[in-house]
């Protein structure tokens, strides 16, 4: 482009990906912020023309107006499947947004909670703190309340709500190769239960599972927020961890982690020393449900629930990973899947976005929740924290008699009903 | 969503410097009123981003009432508007110079469905798939199914006359619109056709469909519903060579077949959507493939399906493929449909032409078209309703690069020319828009034109909807009899009168982005 205005940022890196699009708009009707707030501002094409004018200089980086459209975009990446041309939508968002960083300050709640997340010596105690107020009655006890509190403890409430289910002890041969599963954020400190279920069933279907201490968050937050460098040198320490692992797959039972894990590559596509090591580790990332899929997974005992399941985007746009949770669902007996209207779409969830664009949050809640309850079942299956907790709050909230569940602690009941 | 706007900072225009902001705001809620530049920006292209027209303002009526409301301010206070569905359209017609776009996306509800007389009202803002998605269930389908159907909507569709594959044997939209509930520029809302059927007197409904929004806009909108073939099968034919193709197309019309569609790839096309996410599994080592549907009752799909295998065979064709499933055939459908956006893979920028020839001229303008395209040095990438002679070359170049524009911009008017030339027609369901604004009197009389400019002193004597567009202004006789021309009706509160400014006439032209 002549005369770039924003030359030598990340969004004129980005250059041949903006690019790519040919203004086709066949990206509008995939996108909940446009079906929501009904703007072109806030669609992808609409998004993509703005950081082109960005570029462009026809619109300058602290104008407020692209800030906001920029800011209310969930990073769902619902745009990408659809897409005819290709444009990496994520990588052009995490461009735009680490270019206008620059610009202006991050809000108050996001800065806390990044710079938490980025501190292993922070986020123990914050965690902490979470799952002792989540054993306590009080979040439920708040879960009505008006506003951002009220979601939040709804949010805290709903982690507490996973399936009974009795102990037992996998016997593993590990003859489909050694496992290193990503602890997590969110996942360690509110759904360790998920943690241990996903290394059991692993475990029962034939993966070794092996330690990878030294591990990180992924980053993922960071990224999304255009924080890059954070994101990238957490990156370096998780690649560090699970290369020293030497496990032959990382397990991830967290689509949002997954999603960048497996592109940690672009995100250190600069950096001459770990590039490669970055882009090796990426071949390695798997979703929990991908493994369980390729063992088959085993069968387990009767279930006899019936249960929808909800995709998450990072799963589904992002990693493009759709029918390996259908096999892990299928392996459980006496299970009754419904089928969920638009379960591709998303729940609103998209890492911290509810707690920063609470409004257009909810409003991209109502429907899934609507879908939920018409669907009459008293399970959802969604492989992601975000997605569990945003869902869960809703469904507390709304009064919906149903819980989100990981579809990991599903087999696992399954096959505690076997007693392996 | 209120969500609070900070003041801005660059130069902008705060509602306040325009009081029919405030007013629009009032009908609509602030939210949905657009006035700062940065914002508008992005409603100054439609789906061919080449031309680009900043509006002065944009509003999003969310229902009828506000819609009425909006148009009977700006008709109070001689504001000129142009109405936009979902902004694909691939003519340029949608934009707005200066002036207030009515974005119709808002309206999205489906009034009614009535299965047992096979009609439904939708309002304008309706997505052509979602309503074909409501129906499906009941067995019925809507027939026009452009390239865009995903995005867009019943009352861009209405505005452009939109054909789309299945076209050739089903007709056009001005075949499948019963009755239309129109919005005059005046504020006046009149019913144009019946949702009974046919009524005596002037057609008015077959005026307003294809008027590209210089009618007024649609407020509701009744189709009718087709049923669902009994029997569909997909054939895939592939060719070593372009010329083929073309005589076997020509061969498959002259012997009384009618297939549903047959559509027309070339190898660059072929190539492009086989690296998209929507490859087709068509045969990417080929020079052009013909994607032929037919349909009806099992027994006669089965005789055609033979004949036209043959046909094919006969013609030099190395392959002929029958979808399996409907997985398989619907796997071969998004790939022709996806071709237009697939071609970002190229380069930046694209243009696309409409043309519609006699279909016994295919062979020798496929010919010419190749022979420019290597003169000036372009790759054109032909996609296009074979069966109905529409072609749509497709250049992608960078506009960037002006001395690429330039030679993309002169292939383009030949290949046009060329068109013409063979007696055929320079839209076939892109519209005119402002792209072939300047080719409408190389095809058209001067009394046609004045004929046209007189239908639409009927609808909008002021011209303040969608003005600028179509019919090249100069052209127009007794426009010239009016004392201040585009002056009187581009004056408004808005805005101190501009000079006249002379309609452009760029036809194909990439104006640089």
């Amino acid at each position: 482009m002549p005369g770039c205005a924003l030359a030598g940022t990340p969004l004129a890196d980005a250059l041949p990906g903006i690019n790519a699009c040919v203004h086709c708009g066949f990206c509008l009707q995939a996108c909940p912020t446009y079906l929501t707030l009904e703007d072109e501002n806030d669609s992808p094409r609409g998004r993509i023309f703005l950081m082109r004018s960005l570029l462009e200089g026809t619109v300058k980086p602290d104008d407020p107006s692209v800030q906001q459209h920029i800011d209310q975009c969930l990073g769902c990446r619902a745009c990408e499947p659809v897409c005819p041309s290709g444009v990496p939508y994520g990588q052009l968002l995490e461009a735009t947004r680490a270019t206008l960083r620059e610009y202006r300050s991050t809000p108050f709640i996001a800065r806390a909670i990044l710079f938490v997340f980025a501190r292993e010596w922070l986020l123990r105690p914050a965690m902490f703190f979470s799952r002792i107020l989540a054993a306590t009655p009080i979040p439920t006890l708040l879960s009505g309340i008006k506003g951002r509190l009220g979601f939040a403890m709804a949010m805290l409430a709903s982690t507490g709500r996973s399936i009974e289910r009795s102990r037992y002890q996998p016997v593993t041969r590990g003859e489909r190769g050694s496992v290193a599963t990503l602890r997590g954020c969110v996942m360690d400190g509110l759904f360790s239960e998920t943690n241990r279920a996903t290394r059991r069933v692993l475990a029962v279907n034939g993966y070794a599972i092996v330690a990878a201490p030294g591990q990180s968050c992924c980053g993922a937050l960071h990224a999304h927020a255009g924080d890059l460098e954070t994101a990238r040198s957490l990156a370096r320490r998780n690649i560090a961890a699970f290369g020293h692992s030497g496990a032959e797959f990382i397990a991830v039972n967290a689509a949002g982690c997954g999603a960048i894990m497996k592109e940690y590559g672009h995100l250190l596509k600069d950096d001459a020393e770990w590039h490669e090591r970055a882009a090796s580790m990426s071949a390695r990332v798997r979703d929990v449900s991908e493994l369980l899929a390729a063992a088959g997974p085993r069968e387990g005992g009767p279930l006899p629930i019936r249960v929808t399941y909800d995709a998450p985007c990072h799963l589904e746009h992002a990693q493009r990973v759709t029918q390996a949770p259908f096999s892990v669902l299928a392996a459980i007996p006496g299970l009754e899947l419904v089928p969920l209207h638009d379960s591709d779409q998303c729940c609103g969830s998209a890492g911290i976005y509810n707690l920063i664009e609470p409004e257009t949050s909810d409003a991209v809640l109502a429907p899934k929740l609507a879908n939920i309850r018409a669907t009459g079942a008293p399970w959802v299956a969604t492989g992601n924290p975000g997605c569990l907790m945003q869902i869960g709050a809703g469904l507390i909230r709304a009064e919906i008699p149903a819980r989100a569940i990981h579809p990991v602690d599903l087999l696992d009941a399954s096959y505690a009903a076997f007693g392996q | 969503m209120t969500q609070p706007t900070p003041a801005p900072t660059q130069a902008s225009t705060s509602p306040a410097q325009f009081p029919v902001a405030e007013r629009l705001a009032e009908i609509v809620g602030e939210r949905h009123v657009l006035s700062r530049p940065s914002e508008l920006l992005v409603y100054n292209s439609d789906g061919l981003p080449g031309y680009r027209r900043q509006p002065r303002l944009a509003v999003f009526p969310g229902t009828r009432e506000e819609t009425v409301a909006v148009v009977r301010l700006l008709a109070a206070e001689g504001l000129s508007f142009v109405p936009r569905g979902a902004g694909t359209g691939l003519s340029g017609g949608a934009l707005a110079d200066d002036i207030v776009v009515i974005g119709l996306h808002r309206l999205k509800k489906i009034i009614s469905l009535d299965v047992a007389n096979r009609r439904a009202t939708v309002e304008p803002g309706v997505v052509n798939l979602r309503l074909n998605k409501h129906v499906a269930p009941h067995g019925l389908l809507y027939a026009p199914d452009p390239s865009s159907e995903a995005a867009c909507t019943i009352g861009g569709n209405v505005a452009e006359n939109a054909g789309g594959p299945h076209c050739l044997k089903y007709g056009v939209t001005l075949n499948h619109v019963l009755a239309i509930t129109v919005l005059l520029p005046s504020g006046e809302v009149v019913e144009l056709g019946s949702k009974v059927g046919e009524r005596d007197g002037y057609d008015l409904r077959g005026a307003f469909i294809g008027s590209e929004g210089c009618f007024g806009l649609a407020l509701d909108i009744t189709v009718k519903l087709t049923p669902k073939p009994q029997t569909v099968r997909t054939l895939l034919a592939d060719f070593t060579s372009i010329d083929q193709a073309a005589h076997v197309t020509s061969a498959i019309i002259a012997s009384g077949i009618v297939p549903a569609a047959l559509e027309f790839m070339d190898g660059p096309t072929i190539r492009v959507v086989e690296d998209s996410i929507y490859a087709a599994s068509y045969p990417r080592d080929a020079e052009a493939i013909l994607l032929i549907e037919l349909d009806g009752l099992e027994a006669g799909v089965s005789a055609d399906l033979e004949a036209v295998r043959r046909i094919c065979l006969d013609g030099g064709a190395r392959n002929v493929k029958v979808a399996r499933d409907d997985a398989e055939r619907m796997k071969l459908w998004q790939g022709r449909k996806k071709a237009f956006g697939a071609m970002g893979r190229l380069a930046p920028h694209l243009i696309v032409q409409d043309a519609v020839i006699p279909r016994t001229r295919l062979p020798e303008i496929l010919a010419t078209i190749r022979a420019i395209s290597e003169k000036y040095g372009v790759v054109v990438c032909n996609v296009f309703h074979a069966g109905d002679g529409n072609l749509h070359p497709n250049i992608a170049y960078s506009a960037d690069d002006p001395a690429e524009s330039e030679r993309v911009h002169k292939a383009m008017t030949e290949i046009m020319q060329a068109c013409i030339d063979a007696g055929g027609s320079i839209t076939g369901e892109h519209g005119v828009g402002l792209d072939k604004m300047g080719y409408m009197e190389a095809i058209f009389s001067e009394s046609s034109l004045n004929a046209m400019c007189e239908l639409r002193a009927v609808f909008d004597p002021e011209r303040r909807s969608n003005p600028g567009k179509v019919v090249p202004v100069h052209a127009c006789k007794e426009w010239h009899a009016v004392p201040g021309g585009r002056l009187r009706t581009g004056t408004s509160s808005l805005t101190d009168a501009p000079e006249p400014r002379p309609v452009e006439a760029e036809p194909s032209h990439p104006s640089a982005r």
